[in-house]
């Protein structure tokens, strides 16, 4: 009957028991709705840096961070490409020639890191052929084809077809200049690669500068999924003595954003909490207080502290129980609409989230656990908020509390 | 069999300050199956004489004796199983729990006594036949009238079959047929089952009705007539 009292307790202000659950349901849905959010934000960083720069592992020399250039080109390049065959989680490679240099158009001259490729086996690593604006992937120009960014061929004053100068040094620090034709502009979501890479095809570059083709300094691997990501570095690293790295360790950026993030979603979901927290405390308090005299009555007839605790608390949790899945399910509802809608459009901000390689559109991504954390945590809050006018009442002195008017 | 006895009972309130003597050095003992009534002018200590009886208010001097147990040195838990298992209480205000049911509100001391389910539901039902009320037992005390509601009220303090009922100014707020028709009822209840029912009161048809009278005049016993 203590549960069923409590129960009707919550209705007897029908008004504030529903301003007090709206405040869970918003506060649950907002937290959704940001967490999803920025899961979205933070996937699509992550994920535009690994599938358009970084990939999932990455192979140098030894040497080669502390000298980037071509002196230090990795040892046995022939092994490191039957990787994907002997390694069961390798989706695809691609070995990559990279040099520093400059690239000059009729208007101007940029620095600019030269990526010489194999247009396949790119194409199966960073997808790059996907990113084309203009042009076509290496195959409109016979000779000495080029693939540059939107950004870089505006800088340049280029477009299809123009003709650009590439200069880069030799092995033996000779200038070489090499006359190419823009076969593709494309527009990457990596701003790294958008701001200072052009792609060239490897037989290219390595016969301008005079080096065999298994001249390599950069083999980049895409595994089928990140699970398997330290696993398949160690069995890299068994099998060569090249630098095996995973792209959390090429640019340990990544760890400080998901950090970050996780940071800004702990604190959101704090500070709503302790929102509804103030929220569930005045009204308990409230609750109380109009009760003052029947709590003194419920003493005096012999009813313990102890069920008197129990009862606000078990009030309270009720609150939250009805509360907390409304906001859940207007949370899932609101993931849903954007995910079968086209996500949620923030295109008119694309510029700012493609400084940071995100996407403009998003599509709410949130872990299944997230919803289940978030019922614990109201119901925690709820907890936290029915003691104190839990202890409010159970202190009431029954014969001062009938006394009330 | 004495049900209660008190002795040499006082209650001083501010005894640091200015201290008020509310009640002084009440003797007086209440056989089983009793019907008193303590009357008096309003101030006199009749309420504070019945919350000290009822272990709601403790006694600056003296003691307290239920059934030859005393309840002085209870502790405030003790107090509370003391007053659930053996003293019923009726208010002036009735304080019926509003969201509960007559039958409920019946129910509800005998939840707290850890009682059976069909134990309860005979009870009240029970209960709710001898009142007179049982037509009423799915309402809620907003939908009864001052006087149901009073009934209801007796119903509960004797629910928890206590040794005696406590019932502070009981008709203070009923009009003149709902304070006839609870009267009649707990005086056939203390005729035929011996229940003991202890007022207060200064409500005349009340002391017409009760077989001793306590007077008391600034918290001393002036005069303790059987009927």
């Amino acid at each position: 009957m203590i549960l069923s009292l409590a129960w009707k307790n919550i209705w007897r202000s029908k008004r504030r028991s529903f301003v007090v659950m709206s405040a869970v349901a918003i506060g649950v849905w907002s937290i959704i709705f940001m967490v999803s959010f920025y899961n979205s934000m933070i996937g699509a960083i992550s994920r535009n840096s690994l599938q358009h720069d970084y990939s999932h592992i990455q192979i140098h020399h030894e040497s080669y961070l502390s000298e980037p250039g071509l002196g230090f080109q990795v040892k046995k390049p022939s092994m490191l490409m039957k990787f994907p065959s002997q390694i069961s989680d390798i989706e695809a490679v691609s070995a990559r020639l990279i040099v520093n240099g400059m690239v000059a158009s009729p208007k101007t001259n940029l620095g600019i890191q030269v990526y010489a490729i194999d247009p396949a086996d790119e194409r199966a690593v960073t997808a790059l052929s996907g990113f084309l604006t203009a042009g076509d992937y290496f195959t409109n120009i016979k000779r000495n084809p080029i693939l540059l960014s939107q950004k870089l061929a505006e800088k340049l004053k280029v477009k299809v077809r123009s003709k650009v100068v590439i200069t880069v040094q030799d092995l033996e620090a000779n200038i070489r200049a090499g006359a190419f034709r823009v076969s593709g502009i494309f527009h990457s979501k990596s701003p790294r690669i958008n701001n200072g890479v052009i792609y060239v095809r490897h037989e290219d570059l390595s016969k301008l500068i005079n080096l065999p083709d298994t001249a390599f300094n950069e083999f980049a691997y895409l595994l089928k999924d990140n699970e398997s990501l330290i696993e398949t570095k160690q069995m890299m690293e068994a099998k060569t003595n090249n630098l095996v790295r995973t792209y959390r360790e090429i640019a340990p950026e990544f760890d400080m954003i998901e950090e970050s993030s996780t940071i800004s979603k702990q604190v959101i979901t704090v500070i709503v909490m302790l929102a509804l927290l103030f929220g569930i405390i005045n009204t308990m308090l409230m609750a109380v207080l109009e009760r003052t005299k029947e709590i003194g009555m419920l003493r005096a007839i012999g009813m313990f502290k102890s069920k008197i605790f129990f009862m606000i608390v078990l009030e309270t949790f009720m609150i939250s129980w009805v509360a907390a899945p409304m906001g859940l399910m207007a949370g899932f509802l609101t993931n849903l609409y954007f995910e079968k809608n086209g996500g949620l459009d923030l295109s008119q901000y694309a510029g700012a989230l493609e400084q940071y390689g995100g996407d403009a559109i998003f599509y709410p991504v949130i872990a299944q656990s997230t919803y289940f954390f978030l019922m614990l945590a109201v119901m925690m809050t709820a907890l936290i908020g029915a003691i104190y006018p839990a202890i409010k009442a159970v202190n009431l002195k029954p014969l001062e509390a009938i006394r009330k008017l | 069999m004495k049900v209660i006895e008190l002795k040499n009972l006082s209650k001083i309130y501010n005894p640091d300050t200015i201290p008020v003597r509310a009640i002084n050095d009440v003797t007086l003992s209440v056989e089983e199956g009793e019907f008193t009534a303590i009357v008096g002018p309003s101030g006199c200590g009749k309420t504070t004489l019945l919350n000290m009886i009822g272990g709601l208010d403790i006694s600056s001097e003296g003691s307290v004796d239920i059934g030859g147990v005393s309840i002085n040195e209870m502790s405030e838990s003790e107090l509370t199983t003391f007053r659930l298992q053996h003293i019923g209480f009726v208010f002036q205000a009735y304080n019926l729990i509003p969201v509960l049911t007559a039958k409920e509100n019946i129910e509800f001391i005998m939840v707290l006594q850890n009682r059976d389910a069909k134990t309860m539901q005979e009870r009240s039902d029970d209960l709710l036949d001898r009142m007179g009320i049982k037509d009423q037992r799915d309402r809620r005390p907003s939908e009864l009238s001052g006087g149901q509601q009073q009934r209801v009220a007796v119903a509960r303090a004797l629910a928890s079959r206590p040794k005696f009922v406590l019932a502070d100014e009981p008709t203070a707020n009923l009009d003149s047929g709902s304070t006839e028709a609870l009267l009649d009822t707990m005086a056939k209840l203390n005729k035929e089952e011996k229940i003991t029912f202890i007022f207060s009161t200064h409500d005349q048809r009340v002391i017409d009705r009760a077989k001793r009278i306590i007077k008391l005049v600034d918290g001393e016993i002036v005069s303790d007539e059987p009927r």
